[in-house]
């Protein structure tokens, strides 16, 4: 039944992702023409294509000694810097002493002249055909033309808002820098770079999107990312055929393994350190402009469980902390669960005195024990969406209306019993220790809720099983979820349940890594100890 | 392929969900329609032919009721429900009329007899709490001094239910050794043995001025199911020496210059049983070895001293082998073999015991004991020597 259902859904999707496909290989309208030698006619195109958007500037000018050379500078106004198009393009073009001397022997109709001699930036190039013209046209660029020449300059000039880079809003620390990528894709570049001073890392660019054109990169170190892993994600990135790249949701949407799971097997992050040290575990990274939201792939399923600060604390706290972050991802799955269980179906488990104490604080409650329970974490979804989306000034009113109402009133009214606003308050807040498993858990919840109202203990492990079995059947670009636990890896483990000291811990991830002869990345023997003569004689 | 893969995943679906529904546990049941019950008690009726089931059911209100609206009569946390039936498990569903609810006995803390029912004998009441898969062997099990009802029914001041704080007494027992825990399982495994006497633990009501107070008065001794006689609480302890199952408790002995008592406190005790059958006679060598604090004198005189220490020791010895030598003779008199010496036999001489176990009772009161006993004082608590000048 399910199998059948599961064909109809793929042959949809399948015939939907060839329809797009028939779309893309369409003709579009930008043709792709050359650029033809005459300036006039060249415009006339561009402005044909062009005649809606009143932000496009054209600049036509004469240039050379007796003004002989026809020119004109094309640029968006809103997207492009004027004072560097004035001082490092049309300054030069018309006052350098080169062109006012009348015995200076250069044709300046040749784009490669006036780019070699005159113009004084750095980054442009040579384009020839109309359509490359106009693509890097919208992306800022401004856009020389010559009279007589068949090819034109392209000068990156682009200006650029930018948030000022601050500490990301997700993921606070305590001790870690506080940096976080901001939504200009080249400043977070330059965030990584000074992570990360190789010379093998690799910064790819794709473009993707029909209308958006997003830049987005991978980034990664080539001799320790595993080669196969980069052209995996190089070719999922290249078949995706899409309007417009909003967000890097979009990317990992269309890239990640298993798109029915409800486990994400691609991690994000708004900080550079984490980025940073995940590729230098051999992981790649992708970079969406206009998002600080980076992905990054493979992921497996106890990254959700490390923070950052695992590796900048101490290594007892740390693994404490850990050890507490599982523990409150089972609460948070669980807790409604096992309450619900315990008192409906398995009352001989609960402590004599608890039970009583449960029995006198459900005894005006009308409901069952399951709608209570959905009623409440129902109520708790409730409000903490209403929270997230409302302006912090009000959001507060929200979160206080919520604990009276939630929390004081409806047990005084008897509606809900206080052990089960117990139950789903320590629910909430556990769900919240684990923040990349936060979308996973909260539909488990549901789930396990629903199995244990309808069978109890045995509905719960049933659930529990399938959820194993789900996981442990999921692969993130070729690494096993559950790695290192399943398959199981000793050096692996080092990071898992407890976090070992760093100089313990001198191998790479064998699972991303994949090639023995590059696991070392440290020497062994770093453990701090004290001063020995015989260290140093050796030497 | 296609129709014989959506066939096997039909069935594998349906086996999935039949897992669910073929299970058996499937029984839903909240906890608002429960009578949880803690303590039942059983009796027998006026009337010969029936007994009379008092069950303690919590009541769920208790906490609210008790602060805001009785001080009154009625302000117990408890409720004894009473019925009368022609079996334990017929009593148990008449009890259903007057709860409403049927009663969930998982919670179950102990089962109290009526001694007219402990000297029937046990076995035909006992056994609907052994078969009823609610029911836990780990409760207690209690014989009542009088009826079983009225134990139920005396409240205590500190606890609020008093079959929980009758549990509690009898889970104190370490601190005296002057009885022991039995539960159900215990004691179905014993019916089980044709030749151990079984003992069950005793509880009285006292009454003190307007207050009732529970205590456990000693044990009973059950030969085959039925109750033949008590024992005292010295009797239990001597039993326990020999079984080595002392916890702590007190041993008083006259101090050396006979002014005063030396009060020790046990603090560790073993013992070892070696069965022998010599000529025909059956000896059992019993090795008990105990150590103690001295924690109380009554002399001004300083006890802790190595002459006044072997002297101690010496009497404290003496104390012990008296009272296993009481038990002892009180089993003797009862022909009750309290101690499981035949089971010792058994795993010792499993061929000799296949003629003995068939005139035991013959047997048991010929049996020898060869009690030794090696005691000693290993610490005098806070103090050196009596707060009294020295002379």
């Amino acid at each position: 039944m399910f199998g059948y259902l599961f064909k109809k859904i793929r042959y949809f999707s399948l015939k939907n992702k060839n329809e797009c496909m028939l779309q893309n290989t369409k003709p579009g309208k930008n043709n792709s023409e050359p650029i033809s030698p005459d300036l006039e006619k060249n415009l006339e195109v561009i402005k044909g294509i062009l005649r809606d958007s009143s932000d496009v500037t054209t600049h036509e000018f004469n240039f050379g000694h007796d003004r002989k050379f026809k020119g004109a500078l094309i640029f968006i106004d809103s997207l492009t810097d004027k004072a560097e198009i004035h001082k490092n393009i049309l300054q030069p073009l018309m006052y350098d002493v080169l062109l006012l001397q009348n015995n200076v022997d250069m044709d300046f109709t040749k784009i490669d002249t006036i780019r070699k001699n005159l113009i004084s930036t750095t980054d442009n190039l040579k384009v020839t055909l109309l359509s490359d013209l106009l693509d890097n046209l919208l992306a800022g660029a401004a856009i020389l033309l010559i009279n007589g020449s068949k090819e034109a300059l392209v000068i990156k000039s682009e200006k650029r808002e930018s948030r000022g880079i601050e500490e990301p809003g997700t993921e606070s620390v305590v001790r870690g820098p506080r940096e976080g990528f901001v939504e200009n894709v080249k400043v977070n570049i330059a965030l990584l770079r000074r992570k990360i001073k190789d010379t093998d890392l690799c910064i790819e660019k794709f473009v993707i999107g029909d209308k958006s054109k997003t830049d987005v990169y991978i980034v990664y170190i080539k001799s320790v990312a595993n080669p196969k892993l980069i052209e995996e994600i190089r070719m999922r990135l290249k078949r995706i055929k899409i309007e417009a790249i909003l967000e890097s949701g979009y990317i990992e949407q269309f890239i990640e393994d298993n798109p029915y799971s409800i486990f994400p097997t691609i991690s994000n992050s708004e900080k550079p350190d984490k980025v940073a040290a995940k590729i230098l575990e051999g992981r790649a990274a992708i970079l969406v402009d206009g998002t600080p939201f980076v992905l990054v792939a493979p992921m497996v399923f106890i990254e959700s469980f490390q923070s950052v600060e695992d590796y900048y604390a101490r290594p007892f706290f740390a693994s404490v902390i850990r050890i507490i972050r599982f523990l409150s991802y089972i609460i948070s799955t669980l807790g409604p669960a096992i309450y619900v269980a315990l008192t409906v179906f398995h009352q001989e488990l609960i402590p004599t005195q608890l039970l009583i104490s449960i029995a006198e604080g459900r005894e005006r409650v009308p409901f069952p024990a399951i709608m209570e329970a959905f009623l409440m974490l129902f109520a708790f979804d409730l409000l903490r969406e209403a929270g997230v989306r409302l302006p912090k000034s009000v959001g507060q009113t929200v979160g206080i209306v919520g604990a009276i109402v939630l929390g004081q009133a409806s047990v005084e009214a008897g509606l809900i019993s206080p052990i089960m606003v117990i139950v789903v308050s320590s629910t909430a807040i556990a769900s919240f220790a684990v923040p990349a498993q936060t979308d996973s858990g909260t539909i488990l919840r549901y789930i396990y809720l629903a199995l244990a109202g309808i069978a109890g203990g045995f509905g719960v492990i049933m659930g529990l099983l399938g959820t194993l079995l789900h996981l442990a059947s999921l692969r993130s670009f070729g690494t096993p979820y559950l790695w290192p636990v399943v398959p199981l890896n000793f050096s692996g483990l080092k990071d898992v349940f407890i976090r070992m000291p760093l100089w313990a811990m001198s191998k790479r991830p064998k699972a991303i890594v994949w090639n023995d002869f590059d696991s070392n990345n440290q020497n062994p023997g770093l453990m701090p100890s004290p001063y020995k003569k015989d260290n140093i004689d050796s030497k | 392929m296609g129709k014989k893969m959506k066939l096997s995943n039909m069935k594998l679906i349906s086996c999935f969900l039949m897992l669910f529904i073929l299970s058996g546990c499937i029984g839903a049941r909240e906890i608002n329609d429960l009578e949880i019950v803690i303590g039942m008690g059983v009796d027998k009726d006026e009337n010969p032919e029936n007994i009379l089931l008092t069950a303690q059911v919590v009541k769920a209100t208790a906490g609210k009721a008790s602060e805001n609206e009785s001080r009154g009569e009625d302000s117990k946390a408890f409720w004894n429900v009473s019925s009368r039936g022609n079996s334990v498990f017929d009593a148990v569903r008449q009890i259903t009329h007057k709860t409403g609810n049927r009663l969930f006995i998982s919670h179950n803390q102990a089962v109290i007899f009526g001694k007219d029912i402990a000297k029937e004998g046990l076995q035909e009441y006992i056994d609907f709490f052994l078969r009823a898969h609610e029911m836990r062997p780990t409760a207690l099990i209690l014989i009542a001094e009088d009826r079983a009802s009225d134990v139920l029914n005396a409240k205590p001041e500190t606890e609020k239910f008093p079959a929980v704080n009758i549990a509690k007494l009898i889970k104190t027992y370490g601190f005296t050794s002057n009885f022991y825990k039995v539960n159900m399982e215990d004691f179905a495994s014993c019916l089980l043995n044709p030749t151990k006497a079984q003992l069950v633990p005793l509880v009285s009501i006292i009454q003190d001025g307007e207050y009732k107070d529970v205590y456990v008065s000693g044990m009973v001794v059950f030969k085959k199911g039925k109750m033949v006689s008590k024992l005292t609480h010295d009797d239990v302890r001597g039993l326990l020496w020999i079984l080595g199952k002392v916890k702590s408790g007190v041993i008083i002995v006259p101090s050396p210059n006979e002014q005063g008592k030396a009060v020790l406190e046990i603090i560790k005790a073993k013992s070892k049983v070696t069965p022998e059958i010599k000529d025909g006679k059956i000896v059992m060598h019993i090795k008990i070895r105990e150590e103690s604090s001295l924690s109380e004198q009554t002399t001004s005189e300083n006890l802790a001293t190595n002459e006044a220490f072997e002297k101690i020791q010496e009497a404290s010895a003496e104390v012990i082998r008296k009272e296993a030598m009481a038990a002892f003779n009180k089993s003797v008199e009862l022909n009750a073999d309290i101690f499981g010496f035949g089971e010792m036999l058994h795993k010792k001489y499993s061929k000799e015991w296949k003629t003995l176990k068939d005139n035991w009772d013959e047997i048991y009161p010929t049996i020898e004991l060869n009690i030794d006993v090696e005691t000693k004082i290993i610490k005098t608590d806070l103090l050196k020597k009596p707060a009294s000048p020295s002379e």
